[in-house]
């Protein structure tokens, strides 16, 4: 059975973009047309890299059609859910005392410097389920405890 | 000829940069350099990669390259604008304690993060300038399958960066006893998904027990 790839709405949106925007550039290279400018400012160097390199973009648009096909959207979870860490739960936490606040996102959209944790990390697994008022420790020989103080969904 | 030379020599300067985060912001005397930390990102990729479903001449071949921009871009961390030079230790401490992400404002993070890319392409850029086209396609391609995950051997090869930044935090812990052993810690394990590199982090904690009797400098 295939992998899921767990996205939100947003990053769903910003995939199917790039995918339609790279096919149009494959047509335009393929007509030998100057293909138009994407106008997301966070793919612009990436996408003159595709311009001059056609190996480059057909891997980049396989990756996004076998993602996009199996893809699962992230949802909101029910109300009387939402005071459980689920996928894309915005979690306020104490980390061994220290402040800390991140989402917790499919490993696509991950990237922990931007305060977004995979549900597939060790942080994300330990997490996942849990309430607020709960403590959580890491299994780590290391102690490491997380006391989760607020869970929030949406933006 | 000559410009094959030209980049060996570059990339050659490699070995002699020492990396920021260690020098500037934990003071870590004689620090690692930057080819010393590609030596091993690439070792550790290519042992603990083996046995997946990986393409790993790519994965080997990208983890030589995930730092090579580092020849002509700025060696960025996300401490910059939170550590200045005239900041005592104790201070600093705090800082990194902390961590950078919260920090800073949502946007800010995303700008700053941005701003690196762009950096970093443009040193690519300048090194690989001179390479024939073929050599110069692939190198820049596999730094941006890493830089941005664009594949399993991109997200894999950025999973090992962490794992390597882990390795190295631990053995200054242990010789100098001022890293931040928990914030590396957490940061590894916010990173790694691949539950053989999590094992290999667990035996990593195993290895640099935190009874043990550290060094001060």
């Amino acid at each position: 059975m295939d992998k899921k790839f767990y996205l939100t709405k947003q990053g769903l949106q910003h995939l199917k973009k790039e995918y339609e925007d790279l096919k149009n550039l494959r047509f335009a290279k393929t007509q030998s047309e100057f293909p138009k400018t994407m106008d997301s400012e966070d793919v612009n160097a990436e996408y003159l890299s595709f311009q001059e390199d056609l190996d480059l973009l057909e891997t980049r648009i396989n990756e996004l059609e076998f993602i996009l096909k199996n893809v699962e959207l992230i949802g909101c979870p029910q109300k009387q859910e939402q005071d459980i860490v689920c996928l894309g739960a915005h979690v306020k936490v104490e980390i061994n005392g220290e402040p800390d606040e991140f989402q917790i996102v499919g490993t696509l959209e991950a990237n922990p410097t931007l305060g977004k944790i995979s549900n597939e990390s060790p942080v994300g697994e330990a997490i996942l389920g849990r309430k607020k008022g709960e403590m959580v420790a890491l299994n780590t020989a290391t102690k490491v405890n997380y006391k989760i103080l607020d869970i929030k969904y949406g933006k | 000829m000559k410009k094959l030379v030209d980049f060996a020599i570059n990339v050659g300067k490699l070995k002699g940069k020492k990396r920021k985060g260690w020098t500037m912001i934990n003071k870590i005397k004689d620090s690692e350099t930057t080819a010393e930390h590609i030596f091993r990102a690439t070792i550790l990729a290519w042992i603990l990669g083996k046995g997946k479903n990986l393409n790993m001449e790519k994965v080997i071949k990208m983890a030589l390259v995930h730092d090579l921009c580092e020849v002509f871009s700025k060696d960025q961390t996300p401490y910059d604008n939170l550590i200045s030079k005239n900041m005592k230790w104790r201070e600093v401490r705090e800082v990194l304690k902390r961590g950078s992400r919260n920090q800073y404002a949502p946007g800010q993070r995303e700008k700053m993060l941005h701003k690196k890319f762009e950096n970093e392409m443009k040193g690519l850029n300048r090194l690989l300038s001179e390479l024939p086209s073929a050599i110069k396609s692939e190198m820049k391609n596999l730094w941006l399958e890493y830089e941005k995950g664009m594949t399993s051997e991109g997200r894999f090869v950025k999973q090992i960066d962490k794992v390597e930044n882990l390795f190295q935090a631990l053995e200054y812990w242990k010789k100098y006893g001022k890293i931040q052993r928990d914030s590396w810690i957490i940061a590894a394990r916010e990173w790694c998904i691949d539950p053989f590199l999590v094992e290999f982090l667990n035996a990593l904690d195993k290895k640099f027990p935190n009874s043990k009797k550290v060094h001060q400098s």
